[in-house]
């Protein structure tokens, strides 16, 4: 089979699987399989945020200030998420928008990607104001052991499931021989294991790797500095907390069968790749720590307690998609940290705090003589 | 003649039910969701949206009824509740992590 932008079939895309079915063609709403999908659209709209409208000037004074192994963990965390959001801004687009066959799953997947290109732009926003050379730190992304190492755990599943699914498309099924790669098997089962194992690793990035970085933010905005830097951090975590509940629904719909019987099957076949996912993430997230602290700690963080953190973290995740848990660790090392990402009420300008589940264009069109009362011309 | 054993979603605000967490009892109202309550008795909840989206918040339900005034974004795992947004309706267990 090959995409076509606008599938010319009739059919009832309730009756298709969230993947692997026919391609969408009519962009509706008013019927919709998965009705989750659509909610999710609506709170990420009604989270719209611009990273200028964060004001960072206090946090270049801050900066300067920093102990140089200070700024070694922020800037070090600032290229983590850098790389995290690059692939996360384009990727769900490139690997799921082929393959994807509900118009309300392809609208997320469009919505969730795009919010992931506002946390790039608010990294630019934020290396602009802290250094003089932004080049220097962006430079090193792709240079950084430490974090190209990070890269290659990031991407891999979604760049197997991009080539399988391009070969599909241009060839079918079959084994093909590829240069450089040697022969790949494409079937219907291995293209669906890939795809679930890509979710899975999907939901890791947003819902585990993210909060080493989240933590130390927050450490740093605890002794009121990065102030300007934590509120980003802030409506960051609230975007990828939404995220991470999309990558739960489709893990927990393809596990239960109710989407794709088919899915099902392939889902207990890779719990226990699934499990390691989770925990050759969480194992990385805390070699991370400890890179991030060679120099020196900070006040209220070590590697230590980050590591525990991310072993608390990886629990509740694991859970979360009907895994067992893997840790022992079963208390939250920094309850503190809750306080920061409790996002119901993220103040963006000083002077007004923003709700959550405010609607920008929400407009009252219920008028009469008494709204003029106090009106004088 | 049949009998149902849907929980009411209106809020009974005389009720009060007993939540068993371990060895510790707490009680509580239907007036708020369960999360505040048990913060109020000390007991520390992991969280972070506090409205139903983010499932930082699931606990394990033993036994017992919970109903949510709205449905939640999150997904709810079979045997869990999320103590962001869940109205106590019965006595109930709950527990942390194993």
């Amino acid at each position: 089979m090959s995409y076509s932008t606008f599938n010319r079939k009739h059919f009832d895309s309730t009756k298709e699987p969230m993947f692997f079915g026919e391609n969408v063609n009519v962009a509706r709403y008013d019927q919709q399989k998965h009705p989750i999908f659509e909610k999710l659209i609506e709170k990420q709209l009604s989270f719209f945020w611009r990273p200028e409208e964060v004001d960072l000037s206090n946090d270049r004074k801050d900066f300067q200030r920093l102990e140089e192994h200070e700024q070694h963990i922020f800037l070090s965390n600032l290229k983590y998420q850098t790389l995290l959001d690059s692939v996360q801004g384009r990727s769900p687009n490139v690997a799921f928008l082929p393959i994807v066959s509900l118009p309300e799953l392809e609208t997320w997947i469009e919505t969730w990607s795009f919010s992931e290109t506002i946390h790039s732009r608010s990294y630019t926003h934020i290396i602009r104001n802290i250094v003089n050379d932004p080049s220097k730190i962006f430079d090193d992304i792709v240079t950084n052991d430490e974090i190209t190492k990070r890269a290659d755990s990031v991407s891999k599943y979604y760049d197997r499931l991009i080539e399988m699914v391009n070969i599909y498309n241009t060839m079918g099924m079959g084994t093909f021989h590829i240069p450089g790669k040697g022969d790949v098997e494409v079937s219907m089962p291995k293209l669906k294991k890939a795809l679930y194992l890509t979710i899975a690793s999907v939901n890791v990035l947003e819902a585990i790797r993210f909060y080493v970085s989240f933590a130390c933010s927050f450490a740093f905005a605890e002794r009121t500095l990065m102030e300007g830097n934590a509120k980003i951090i802030k409506l960051i975590a609230r975007d990828e907390a939404l995220h991470l509940t999309g990558t739960q629904h489709m893990l927990n719909l393809m596990a239960s069968g109710r989407d794709d019987p088919e899915m099902a099957v392939i889902a207990a076949q890779c719990q226990e790749e699934v499990r390691n996912i989770f925990i050759e993430a969480a194992e990385q997230e805390k070699e991370w720590a400890t890179y991030l602290f060679k120099d020196g700690s900070m006040i209220g963080l070590n590697a230590q307690i980050l590591g525990q953190y991310v072993e608390y973290i990886t629990n509740i995740r694991m859970q979360a998609v009907g895994l067992e848990t893997c840790f022992n660790t079963k208390h939250n090392p920094i309850p503190w940290i809750n306080a920061w990402l409790v996002s119901d009420n993220v103040q963006v300008a000083p002077q007004e705090a923003e709700i959550s589940s405010y609607l920008v264009g929400q407009t009252d069109n219920q008028l009469d003589d008494s709204d003029f009362d106090d009106f004088d011309l | 003649m049949t009998s149902t054993s849907k929980v009411s979603t209106v809020a009974n605000k005389d009720a009060v039910h007993r939540v068993l967490l371990g060895k510790k009892q707490i009680l509580v109202t239907e007036e708020e969701p369960l999360l505040v309550q048990l913060e109020r008795a000390g007991i520390h909840v992991e969280y972070q949206c506090r409205e139903g989206y983010c499932s930082s918040c699931s606990i394990k339900l033993l036994w017992g009824n919970v109903s949510y005034p709205f449905e939640p974004l999150a997904w709810v795992q079979s045997g869990y509740l999320l103590a962001c947004c869940a109205i106590v309706k019965s006595d109930i267990e709950i527990a942390f992590f194993d």
